[in-house]
């Protein structure tokens, strides 16, 4: 008898037992096991709806019901039919002493479920305003004009695919906030004015940087298409401007290619092709590069057609230093360039040139890309700087922009301003149809 | 016993939703890695060779934009492969809908198992990748003779794509003396009604017509593209474009007839094409891009002769559509269309393996962009060591 009792008293334990654990044991719903990622689909589908700035113009335009209609569409439309929403928007405000209030909400369901999960996406008013005052290169110090050459009278030559107008605009987007004035170069004749020292606009033209746009030819005023700058097809027009840098001090920049290889002038030379077939230009050959040299070191002129490069193709990267002020400017460029213009550092030993930056890493004894100053021997005062790009067509003039800040560094003064309501958070929460 | 045995049901129950959950958990952590990362090399989109890591973001962009070219190197699960004699190859087959293209190399293309093993997940899990548009824009001629009236229907995932702006572009083939024929483009936009339909009317032959119509949808980020491609009755063969190299961006153009098995017995041989190419500007219409090759232009027969069974191309390494109007020796015209970066038509793609017989399939879901268009990309995924078990 004792033991049949026993029995049941057993058996009385386990089955309270196994009904406790079954009690406490909840296995999830089979939803809950495997769900969609409903942060993820959320956080994704306000990165779409944002995507033209839809969703944040939305979000401060609450009242316009065209707007808000079509984001009720468009979100119906991107979510699976087993997914149901509540878009809410709040005001980002502590002026109250509560951050975040309450402003609209859509949603096609009265209860979200069990198994829902949001994301949150803050956008910005078209009010806010997010600036940087940059510094300007040569500011108080007798210089900070930028001239760039965009003469309609003259072609261009390797910047195959562009025109020397259109990489001219670029260039002036791109550099004229960092300088006290930027000049656009319209005619040949307006580069004469500024070779003689005579400003444009009221300019410094001391100090100044000077862009050629028109890659390996170089833009010619009418008035120097004779003798004696005719001299060896007009290499000793390339030594005039050696000198005339070397004069006021500038940076002269070729963006790609063999400087000085060609002369343009559209007018002067409307019968004479650049033996490729281009109009309006006149090859000068490695002459050009040698006499820019010479009048910049301020020599004697003397003919000299040796190379300056073994126009090799080479494979270089932007270095480290380069590289990282991309960043800074917010100009990427691609760190791998091709060149086959590379200048050879010690055929330009003779001229009295140091670099001042290598924007390519150097290789062997090939620059892709550096800005050469001059120093009259015995002097430590710079006297006229060139930014050769011997990178190949066609130019890509962000490479061109990044050397001359890499070389001046401006400084970049952020500034933010905000105000009041211009900062909204937009919720979407996600729910599965029938989780509860 | 009967209470270890109930016991160990429970516990094996309560085992099993941890795996399951675990699974889940993998979903969503292997479609994020595929989604957001550009893969090794990040160019591997636009070579031919093997890759070392397989991730489909745009290396020029962030978050979910996935790159055209890299979803194009994908190898289609759910068509069979297309073998083109006359080369000896095989193509994967991605292509939707009449009078498009899409068919890439499946010696240069990855295949799902390839994937498995650069995911490592081989052996441990299988998946299957789908990259669907988010909005189908679904065109139907509703019209015989002239006016040529055609009906549009644009929805979301499930739901009418209302009161949304359009843009369209319809391409007409010359038909006249040219033996190569060209095309020209008439544009023009509207706006769906609530149930995300709209009709457009042209004053065309759409019987003997040969056309092409490209509608873009946009509202509020979301963009969808769709197209309806129209041949003449009398047009029973076409030119087909293959991809030959990602790398180098080189299109075989072959004859209908010769594509595929067993090849078909020609009822005429002879096929004039003009190949262009358009892309997609800011405005939603397409400019036409010069290709400057003299094998833009050009014919192909299939026969048993010495006639030229082919032709080479290359085309811009941007994304655009190729366009390939084509003519017959008997005036036959038609044009066919190619996506030139996988979301320039909005054709979906089914990548890896079958889910079908699995024990345990979890699933997640992003909202991307591919070369501006909106897609879906759903991952399923399933434990390769629950065969057989519970």
């Amino acid at each position: 008898m004792i033991r049949t009792i026993e029995v049941l008293f057993v058996i009385i334990i386990m089955a309270s037992a196994f009904t406790a654990v079954s009690l406490f044991t909840v296995l999830p719903l089979p939803s809950q096991v495997s769900p969609i990622n409903l942060r993820r689909l959320s956080f994704t589908t306000l990165q779409t709806l944002d995507s033209s700035n839809d969703l944040s113009r939305a979000a401060f335009e609450t009242d316009n019901a065209t707007i808000w209609g079509g984001l009720q569409v468009a979100l119906s439309a991107s979510l699976p039919p087993n997914i149901i929403y509540n878009l809410t928007v709040y005001d980002v405000n502590d002026n109250d002493g509560q951050i975040y209030n309450y402003v609209t909400s859509i949603s096609n369901t009265q209860n979200l479920g069990l198994t829902n999960d949001l994301s949150t996406y803050t956008v910005a008013s078209s009010n806010v305003s997010f600036n940087f005052t940059p510094q300007k290169i040569g500011e108080g110090t007798n210089g900070g004009t930028l001239y760039i050459l965009n003469c309609s009278d003259a072609n261009g030559w390797w910047i195959t695919g562009y025109t020397a107008q259109s990489l001219a605009q670029d260039l002036y987007n791109q550099l004229s906030p960092y300088f006290v004035n930027t000049v656009m170069v319209q005619n040949t004749s307006q580069l004469g004015q500024i070779l003689n020292g005579t400003a444009l606009q009221g300019e410094n033209v001391q100090n100044a940087v000077v862009i050629n746009t028109y890659g390996e030819a170089v833009p010619i005023p009418s008035a120097y298409c004779k003798a004696p700058y005719s001299t060896d097809s007009y290499a000793y027009y390339s030594y005039y401007l050696g000198q005339r840098v070397n004069l006021y001090n500038w940076t002269w920049s070729s963006i790609v290619g063999y400087p000085f290889y060609y002369v343009s002038n559209t007018a002067a030379f409307s019968g004479v092709q650049n033996s490729w077939g281009i109009y309006g230009m006149q090859m000068t050959g490695p002459g050009g590069s040698r006499g820019f040299l010479e009048g910049l070191n301020n020599q004697a002129y003397a003919s000299n057609t040796n190379a300056i490069t073994d126009s090799a193709s080479r494979q270089v990267t932007l270095t480290q230093n380069v590289a990282g002020l991309c960043n800074y400017y917010g100009i990427y460029p691609s760190t791998y360039q091709t060149s086959t213009r590379a200048l050879s550092n010690s055929t330009l030993a003779g001229y009295n040139l140091k670099v001042g930056l290598n924007i390519f890493n150097p290789s062997g004894d090939y620059l892709a890309g550096a800005i050469y100053n001059h120093y009259a021997a015995g002097s430590t005062n710079i006297t006229g700087s060139l930014l050769a790009l011997g990178l190949t067509r066609t130019p890509d003039v962000r490479v061109t922009g990044l050397s001359l800040l890499s070389y001046y560094q401006p400084r970049l003064y952020a500034s933010e301003y905000t105000a009041e309501g211009t900062s909204r958070v937009v919720i979407l929460q996600l729910g599965l149809v029938g989780s509860g | 016993m009967i209470f270890i045995g109930l016991f160990s049901q429970s516990m094996q129950s309560g085992l099993t939703y941890e795996r399951n959950s675990a699974v889940s958990t993998k979903t969503s952590d292997l479609l994020d890695t595929i989604l957001l990362n550009p893969g090794l090399p990040d160019n591997w989109s636009q070579r031919d060779d093997a890759i070392a890591g397989l991730g489909l973001q745009d290396p020029d962009f962030s978050q979910y934009q996935l790159s055209s070219f890299s979803c194009m190197r994908l190898a289609s699960t759910i068509q069979p492969v297309v073998y083109y004699p006359r080369i000896g190859a095989y193509y994967s087959n991605v292509t939707a809908g009449f009078g498009g293209y899409l068919l890439t190399p499946s010696a240069k293309s990855l295949n799902g198992s390839t994937a498995s093993k650069l995911l490592g997940i081989n052996g441990t899990y299988g998946f299957q990748l789908n990259l669907s548009p988010t909005i189908t824009v679904s065109i139907e001629k509703i019209s015989l003779g002239q006016p040529l009236i055609l009906s549009v229907d644009i929805a979301g995932t499930d739901y009418p794509f209302a009161n949304a702006p359009l843009s369209y572009n319809l391409l007409l083939v010359n038909q006249d003396s040219n033996n190569y024929p060209s095309y020209r483009i008439i544009s023009g936009g509207g706006v769906t009604d609530s149930a995300g339909s709209a009709q457009l009317s042209f004053s065309v032959d759409g019987e003997n017509q040969a056309y092409a119509l490209i509608v873009y949808t946009y509202l509020d980020g979301l963009k969808g593209i769709g197209y309806y491609v129209h041949v003449p009755q009398s047009s029973t063969k076409s030119v087909v474009p293959l991809i030959d190299s990602f790398q180098n961006n080189n299109i075989t153009i072959a004859h209908s007839d010769s594509v595929g098995q067993p090849s078909q017995s020609p009822s005429y041989s002879l096929l004039s094409y003009n190949v262009s190419f358009v892309i997609l500007t800011e405005d939603y219409t397409l400019r036409q891009v010069d290709l400057d090759q003299p094998s833009s232009l050009g014919s192909v027969v299939f026969n048993s002769g010495s006639g030229q069974n082919y032709s080479s191309l290359t085309v811009p390494s941007n994304d655009g559509i190729l366009v390939i109007t084509y003519k017959g020796t008997a005036g036959q015209y038609g044009l066919v269309l190619m996506p030139w970066g996988f979301g320039s038509l909005g054709f979906p793609l089914t990548f890896g393996g079958s889910p079908a017989g699995q024990e345990w399939v979890t699933t997640d879901l992003r909202q991307v962009s591919i070369g501006g268009i909106s897609y879906q990309a759903k991952l399923e995924l399933w434990n390769l060591g629950y065969s057989g078990s519970g």
